[in-house]
């Protein structure tokens, strides 16, 4: 089995007041085992929703109408709530963005990670207890027994998040989500987490699918990236030749907008314009043509799909060699 | 007005509310010319008779009447006025105490704002139904004593409501400038503080006055309030109570006026506070 | 914790001293204690000696020190009406008020969160919408009418209960049961409102993450979260639950310290309100206090400060 997780056509909607939106729409990506792939975009271009739809935590409002995800030998979409439940924290797991709100203040910081490890492994108390202290000491936490008996409320937020990273890693899993892990920390503690989810992964041999707005943490974090834009995946590839040389208009405005160290100019480059809601989504022509410096007549009257051109996908009507994908 | 018309029907709690509370105040204010008798009258042919829809009713007492022969539905809607006004004057006066003092422990600071704190949890540590019993046993009963007696104890939430208010804006440059300028203190009370706070004080306000209703009621009932011959629904339902084998009625209907008074109020205050959350403000 | 606790004692002590100083004066202004003491054929002599004798002429300041340095050894004057002393009286009708204020409390409780629980569960359901208009009713109807009508269905009507007094469990029953309900009214729609809050914080989310079954991520993990709001109200809601017990007693002509009160001011039997004045004070303040300690105890996060 060369992928670990296989997302085909993943299409979510959210109901409305007045009707239903399309969040997500015929979104695919595949990630090999140990490997860990970038998803990025801006807020609300459905990479967070994109997330809670492989792990199964979709809010009620939000419904997938259609597509596949495969992992394990199964179709995610199709398993019971109680199946979904047992992969859960066991084969899937996720690391949340704020570590301060995501962890039961109310609780120790042992009492969450014993939770998940007697839940899906077992063991004697003493067991589990002692497989709790040794993850806090593999996420580079010191004095875990003491840590272990501590209030969340007690701890710094790098601190927190190593907490976060072990819970994830508890039962070893082959898939760890990581929705914007870093984004809340201050930059020194950033790095150091990122290094720390980059070494525990790898010998684990589990897969990332790491989700982020920032470039910079996908440059050092990722294999592959998957660029979303309103919804849909306009450009994938990997990651040091995407960067090198993006090839959609929407992931060259990022990396022009990116500011670099040896780039000091006077102004900021940005995109002109913004997202289109989810509810004026543009039918039947590219998503990205009205902020397009690229874009033609007939990419408002078309819409892309996404192409293969050599190792890349990308969804732009003006590049044109290659098969389809989707 | 039409906005508030229209805020008001978003809301069919509020609105029933309101409509509640108009009723109640209707009935009080015009009292003498709705109730159907005399709630005074005793009638010595009539005794202990029961609704209309029972056996032995009559139309003419329709909730039947008491042991004097006192029509109950008169003296339920004169029994309005009284717990009206109790529960509006009560929550005058706890106001204006509570104001008071919380302007003073604001203002001065230091031990006097000490000193109110300690007594506001005095007040607060012992329950209000004992404050009042123990006060009305040393003061001769009747409405002004009662309206004094429950709105004393009821200062605390103003008392805090101003402190806080007039710590915050102390704090305010504006005011350090207007200090300076030497606008005198009432001057900044009455610009600054005030509108700040007034919206809370009607939403506290609104629903003190419920429970000043049902606070009256319950030392009506035990014979502290209100005193005969003034009707109190406190009152009659202290007489129900040693009919209530065979004759329920006495003892059943005005509580049940209470109980919807009560209703009404509430539902209004907290239309009120969902309204008038500062959040709204630009609505009104 | 000790910190805390240390904190809070050292508040409550300005507290009782006001409380007790207006006692005090309560029994100042209530008139002549003297004349309440003696037969009306006493002489004026007689009543000099005996004002003599209470330290009744000296200034007032002075007598409040006597009051207090009394206070301290347990005196606080004969009953006019028992001719026995107050203090002990009081201590007699004591644990009926307890043993009618606890059972109330835990009725409350039992009945309050489950149908908080209930209500956010089933959210903007008929029976969400049928809970909260009962627990609306349960705020809006006076307690004593609440008793007089369980006591005519349920103990007059339908002899289910008896109609009054102090005895076994079955006593208990419907004045337990009125002052609980007016509790439960608070405690539901807070409970339900914390749960529903509660519900859509982030860890939350980091519980489902883990797989846990929806029971465990309910009553674990929100349950007890939204249970702290709930007890901090609770604390607050205590000296309403003994104010609210010394009219049910009345109702119910239970053999508390709301009966005895009541009857004393009847009686103008001021050393005895002056008694329970105090011990009831003392009571609520207590409970008070436990129910902020059981407080600290919940939320960890308290003891920082």
């Amino acid at each position: 089995m060369n992928t670990s997780l296989k997302v085909e056509g993943l299409t979510v909607e959210f109901a409305g007041v007045d009707g239903d939106v399309t969040v997500v729409e015929n979104v695919s990506f595949s990630i090999k085992p140990g490997e860990i792939l970038g998803l990025v975009g801006e807020s609300g271009c459905g990479k967070s929703v994109t997330s809670l739809s492989i792990i199964g935590l979709l809010p009620d409002a939000g419904r997938v109408s259609s597509g596949a995800i495969r992992f394990e030998g199964h179709d995610l979409l199709k398993l019971s709530g109680e199946e979904m439940r047992k992969l859960r924290g066991n084969r899937i797991s996720m690391v949340f963005q704020e570590p301060l709100a995501s962890l039961n203040p109310l609780f120790t910081v042992g009492e969450q990670i014993r939770e998940v490890i007697a839940l899906h492994k077992g063991g004697s108390s003493e067991s589990v207890r002692r497989k709790g202290i040794d993850l806090l000491e593999k996420v580079g936490i010191p004095m875990p027994e003491k840590v272990y008996g501590s209030y969340p409320h007690s701890l710094s937020g790098g601190m927190r998040q190593r907490v976060m990273i072990a819970i994830a890693l508890a039962c070893r899993p082959g898939l760890v989500i990581a929705d914007e892990p870093t984004t809340a920390l201050d930059v020194t503690i950033q790095a150091q987490i990122l290094e720390l989810m980059r070494t525990l992964v790898r010998e684990s041999g589990a897969s990332i699918l790491f989700i982020t707005h920032d470039l910079g943490v996908i440059a050092e974090m990722a294999d592959r990236v998957a660029v979303m834009y309103a919804g849909q995946i306009v450009e994938e590839g990997d990651v040091y030749s995407l960067f090198e040389r993006p090839l959609h208009p929407y992931t060259q405005g990022l990396l022009k907008s990116t500011v670099r160290i040896h780039d000091v100019s006077d102004e900021l480059d940005s995109i002109p314009g913004t997202v289109p809601t989810p509810k004026e989504m543009p039918g039947g022509r590219c998503r990205f043509a009205d902020r397009c410096s690229s874009a033609s007549g007939r990419c408002f009257q078309e819409e892309p799909s996404l192409v293969v051109v050599g190792d890349r996908s990308v969804r732009c009507l003006n590049i044109s060699q290659g098969e389809e994908t989707v | 007005m039409k906005k508030f018309a229209k805020l008001l029907f978003r809301s069919k709690t509020g609105t029933l509310g309101f409509l509640l509370t108009i009723l109640i105040v209707v009935l009080a204010i015009f009292a003498p010319q709705i109730a159907p008798n005399d709630p005074n009258k005793i009638n010595a042919v009539h005794l202990l008779k029961p609704p209309v829809w029972e056996e032995g009713g009559s139309t003419r007492f329709l909730l039947g009447t008491d042991n004097l022969g006192r029509d109950l539905l008169s003296r339920i809607i004169h029994g309005s006025r009284v717990s009206l006004l109790v529960g509006f004057f009560s929550v005058v006066v706890a106001g204006v105490i509570g104001s008071f003092l919380g302007l003073m422990a604001g203002f001065f600071g230091g031990i006097v704002d000490s000193a109110i704190m300690r007594l506001s949890d005095a007040f607060l540590s012992i329950p209000r139904v004992l404050l009042a019993l123990v006060v009305l046993s040393v003061m001769s009963p009747g409405m002004l004593t009662l309206i004094f007696v429950i709105g004393v104890t009821n200062w605390v939430v103003y008392a805090r409501l101003i402190r806080s208010e007039v710590l915050v804006i102390r704090q305010l440059d504006y005011i350090k400038a207007a200090y300076i300028a030497r606008c005198s203190n009432s001057r900044i009370i009455f610009r600054h503080i005030l509108p700040n706070v007034f919206s809370s004080i009607i939403v506290v306000s609104t629903l003190s006055v419920a429970q000043s209703i049902i606070l009256e009621a319950s030392m009506s009932f035990l014979g502290l309030g209100i005193q005969p011959p003034t009707v109190s629904w406190g009152g009659i339902l202290a007489d129900g109570r040693n009919y209530l084998a065979s004759n329920w009625w006495i003892a059943t209907f005005p509580g049940i006026g209470i109980t919807i008074s009560v209703v009404g109020i509430m539902f209004l205050g907290n239309w009120l506070r969902d309204v008038l959350d500062p959040k709204n403000q630009g609505i009104l | 914790m000790k910190e805390y606790l240390c904190r809070r004692i050292l508040q409550i002590i300005p507290v009782l001293f006001i409380i007790s100083f207006a006692v005090f004066v309560l029994i100042y202004v209530a008139g002549d204690p003297v004349a309440m003491m003696l037969p009306s054929d006493a002489t004026d002599a007689d009543r000099a000696v005996l004002r003599t004798a209470l330290g009744l002429d000296r200034p007032f300041l002075e007598q409040y020190g006597i009051f207090l340095s009394n206070m301290m050894k347990g005196n606080l004057g004969r009953s006019f009406r028992y001719r026995e002393d107050a203090l002990g009286i009081v201590f007699e009708r004591l644990p009926a008020t307890l043993e009618l204020a606890s059972f109330s409390m835990l009725l409350a409780v039992v009945i309050g969160i489950p149908f908080g629980i209930w209500s956010a569960k089933a959210r903007n359901s008929f029976m969400d919408i049928f809970i909260t208009g009962v627990s609306v009713l349960g705020r809006a109807m006076p307690s004593f009418w609440l008793g007089i009508m369980l006591i005519l269905f349920l103990a007059v009507k339908n002899p289910l209960f008896p109609v009054s007094g102090r005895g076994g469990l079955e006593h208990l029953i419907l004045p337990g049961f009125t002052l609980a309900f007016g509790i439960a009214a608070q405690i539901t729609p807070l409970v339900r409102s914390s749960m529903l809050e509660i519900l859509q914080q982030d860890y939350i989310r980091t519980a489902r993450s883990k797989g846990l079954a929806e029971r465990v991520v309910i009553y674990k993990h929100a349950f007890r979260n939204a249970l702290v709001p709930v007890v901090a109200i609770m604390a607050v809601q205590i000296p309403g639950l003994i104010g609210g017990a010394l009219i049910t007693e009345t109702v119910f002509s239970w053999p508390g310290l709301g009966q005895l009160v009541i009857q004393a001011i009847y009686g103008l039997d001021m050393a005895i309100v002056q008694a329970a004045v105090l011990v009831i004070a003392l009571v609520t303040i207590f409970f008070s206090l436990l129910a902020d300690v059981l407080y600290c105890l919940i939320d960890p996060r308290i003891q920082q400060r």
